[in-house]
């Protein structure tokens, strides 16, 4: 308050100075608008930013929930696919899916690894740990929650399919014959069951158990015990541990991961160096800003010494 | 010093009369056609939706229009460059060239916004990026600036068309606009700069899709200078263009300024480029890619003769050039939108697009009704020929 009030008598002894010429009063005026501008599109920023940040970059919590897939156990009966449609009052529940679409948020895909023996890999949304989906979705129509799973609140979607592209795995899939159609993928039965403490409905479908519901921590350690106790049927890997920053969804085959279609999408986060240069913006914003406004105001001078008149933007009529 | 620029017009009549020009005439007829072609393919889309009027699916999820639109927001550039030329560099010897390239800026993003309307999949809530924000979205980000900067093109040039009206409450309006005018310049650089740049940080979400020759950490960087480049060269085609149809005489030295500003942006791009996939160790993927031919295309039409031939001092004076120099850059900046959006895009060999007729149709249809608009705005809104005029 102290240094408010010192200052106003201050502001009022260079009044006088606006009886010099026109073009120096513009200047400060000018410039202290620029700055109060660029300083509140700033703070709005930086606001705003603080609010959102545990969506999208928060680190899990460490009770988040995950699904372990064991390949090696899976029969190939379409029961998880299908019990999939019917929890998510999708058509013609008894044809069992070939692909992700807006009809069948999870498949069970038939591959053949080197050897050429058949490999059932069901597959749905991974669930990442850092979605790019979630960082790229331009309404935040998707968002990851505290417990896990990555879910999407349609009324919000716009139909811009960003995340289609942002999505290393390829789940999302767009509703093409709706006029007005939105995005469609596995949201592990967040509303209808996780969220009460239910497993979603494939993993209690799957008549095998290769399927399995848990805390994600407790699946990876199990998944590793799996590995060490009967390390000649599996691949010593366990994807989702590392790929894409890590994901709710893991698995365990017995052929590589890469002979059966998984993508290869690196340990590191997607969305990491997108949100690093976003981060950038307000500063961006305030330098492009002040540097502009400079320029002009150095220019302007410098012109205004050589004599040069002054160009008014837009004309005016003289008359 | 005053009459910088003016002493190379001094044989121009002071306002020219409104021109009447035959084949403008017929130009527009066949614009205005395409235009209806265009419209009824856009409601087509909107009534039966993207799966029966597009050639969209779930791996390639867009299409031409994406890559029109962004390199259309690339061309738009004429529109910031421009301004900050003439009203922060104070270059008052473009001035000339403002209205016409500010012009081709403002219908740019219309229609931007025309086939951004067509490509969403809920047109109807184009409206909620701004109820719902995802501050870590470029998109996000890429639609906040889009709208408001439109808002600064729609101010930049409303007092051409306000001035053209007689009531008594015009010129105190655009004594407003024009105390105004100067902030909002200087907000339509930063927006522009802003929203340019993060149309390359939008690829940086996609690292498993956008191919290594094209992907990397500086795209917000390459999309910025190469934004500049098609921007000035833009303006430089719409001034020449605008002075065809007007009928006036061109400022050569003008021409032949934002063409050297051009070529310089382009030098610091192919630097840029090149010394990218240097640092990246990418350099060798050039012989081994088999897209690297599409990369070297896009650099040497678009970029390398551009340079090259303004390299050649007998060439760089003559008017042919000074068209050619532009539009290869122009080419080359769309090139690069179309190749980061669609052909540089590593997705499974079994994913085939072929952009639907009515893709074409609508799109063209959008260009040829932003270009007639720009023609009718460019010959009874040019307003007077300042240096004629005011010495």
């Amino acid at each position: 308050m102290r240094t408010q009030r010192t200052r106003t008598p201050h502001a009022d002894t260079t009044k006088p100075e606006e009886a010099t010429p026109l073009t120096r009063k513009l200047n400060r005026r000018d410039f202290v608008r620029h700055a109060g501008l660029g300083m509140a599109a700033m703070a709005n920023v930086v606001l705003t930013e603080t609010k959102t940040a545990q969506a999208s970059s928060a680190e899990p919590d460490a009770d988040a929930v995950g699904v372990l897939i064991d390949l090696t156990r899976c029969t190939g009966c379409n029961s998880c696919a299908l019990a999939c449609k019917v929890a998510n009052r999708k058509p013609n529940p008894e044809v069992a899916p070939t692909e992700l679409s807006n009809d069948a948020l999870t498949y069970v895909a038939v591959e053949k690894d080197a050897q050429g023996e058949r490999r059932f890999v069901k597959r749905q949304c991974m669930h990442c740990l850092h979605p790019a989906c979630v960082s790229a979705c331009t309404v935040g129509a998707l968002r990851k929650t505290i417990e896990g799973p990555i879910v999407y609140d349609a009324y919000k979607c716009i139909g811009c399919r960003y995340c289609q592209y942002a999505c290393p795995f390829g789940v999302p899939t767009y509703d093409w014959n709706n006029p007005l159609g939105l995005i469609h993928k596995c949201q592990m039965c967040f509303q209808q069951r996780v969220a009460t403490g239910k497993p979603p409905a494939c993993v209690t479908a799957c008549p095998s158990g290769a399927l399995r519901f848990g805390k994600r921590r407790e699946l990876l350690a199990q998944a590793h015990a799996e590995i060490a106790t009967h390390p000649q049927d599996y691949v010593d890997h366990v994807y989702g541990e590392q790929e894409a920053g890590g994901t709710s969804v893991l698995y365990l085959s017995a052929a590589p991961f890469e002979q059966l279609g998984f993508a290869q999408p690196g340990s590191s986060p997607i969305p990491q160096t997108a949100e690093a240069v976003m981060a950038l913006t307000p500063v961006v914003a305030l330098s492009v800003a002040t540097l502009a406004t400079g320029m002009h105001l150095i220019l302007r001078r410098r012109q205004h010494r050589d004599n040069v008149a002054p160009v008014t933007w837009p004309e005016t009529k003289e008359d | 010093m005053a009459l910088r620029g003016a002493s190379l017009r001094s044989n121009i009549p002071a306002e020219a009369a409104w021109p009447h020009i035959r084949r403008c005439d017929c130009v527009l007829g066949i614009l205005g056609f395409l235009t209806l072609a265009g419209v009824i393919a856009g409601v087509g889309r909107l009534l039966l939706g993207l799966g029966a009027t597009t050639a969209l699916t779930n791996v390639y999820s867009w299409g031409i229009w994406i890559g029109f639109d962004f390199g259309l927001i690339a061309f738009a550039g004429a529109g910031f460059t421009m301004a900050a030329l003439v009203h922060i560099f104070h270059r008052e010897h473009y001035h000339d060239a403002l209205w016409p390239a500010i012009l081709a800026g403002l219908m740019g993003y219309v229609a931007v916004l025309a086939l951004l309307v067509l490509d969403l999949g809920r047109p109807d809530r184009f409206y909620n990026f701004m109820l719902y924000w995802n501050v870590h979205s470029p998109l996000f980000e890429i639609s906040c600036c889009v709208l408001l900067y439109s808002t600064v093109l729609v101010i930049e040039t409303s007092p051409n068309f306000l001035g053209r009206l007689k009531w008594s409450w015009v010129n105190p309006l655009l004594g407003v606009i024009r105390r105004a005018m100067l902030p909002v310049t200087i907000i339509g650089v930063t927006l522009s700069t802003l929203h340019q740049s993060t149309l390359g940080t939008l690829y940086l979400n996609m690292p498993h899709r956008l191919h290594p020759l094209w992907w990397s950490p500086f795209l917000p960087v390459l999309f910025y200078i190469s934004s500049i480049m098609a921007g000035l060269s833009l303006a430089t085609v719409a001034y020449r263009s605008a002075m065809r149809i007007l009928g006036r005489a061109e400022d050569r030295s003008l021409i032949h300024g934002l063409c050297r500003i051009v070529v310089a942006f382009s030098v610091m791009y192919l630097t840029a480029k090149v010394a990218e996939l240097w640092w990246a160790g990418e350099l060798p993927m050039l012989w081994t890619e088999g897209l690297a031919r599409l990369w070297l295309a896009e650099l040497l039409i678009g970029v390398a003769l551009p340079v090259g031939l303004w390299l050649i001092p007998a060439l760089r004076r003559t008017s042919a050039i000074q068209w050619i120099v532009p539009i290869l850059v122009l080419a080359g900046v769309l090139m690069n939108r179309f190749d980061a959006t669609l052909a540089a895009q590593v997705v499974s060999a079994r994913a085939r697009y072929t952009p639907h007729l009515l893709e074409w149709i609508s799109t063209i249809g959008i260009l040829a009704a932003a270009l007639m608009a720009w023609i009718i705005g460019v010959r009874f809104f040019s307003g007077e020929q300042r240096h004629g005029h005011l010495h």
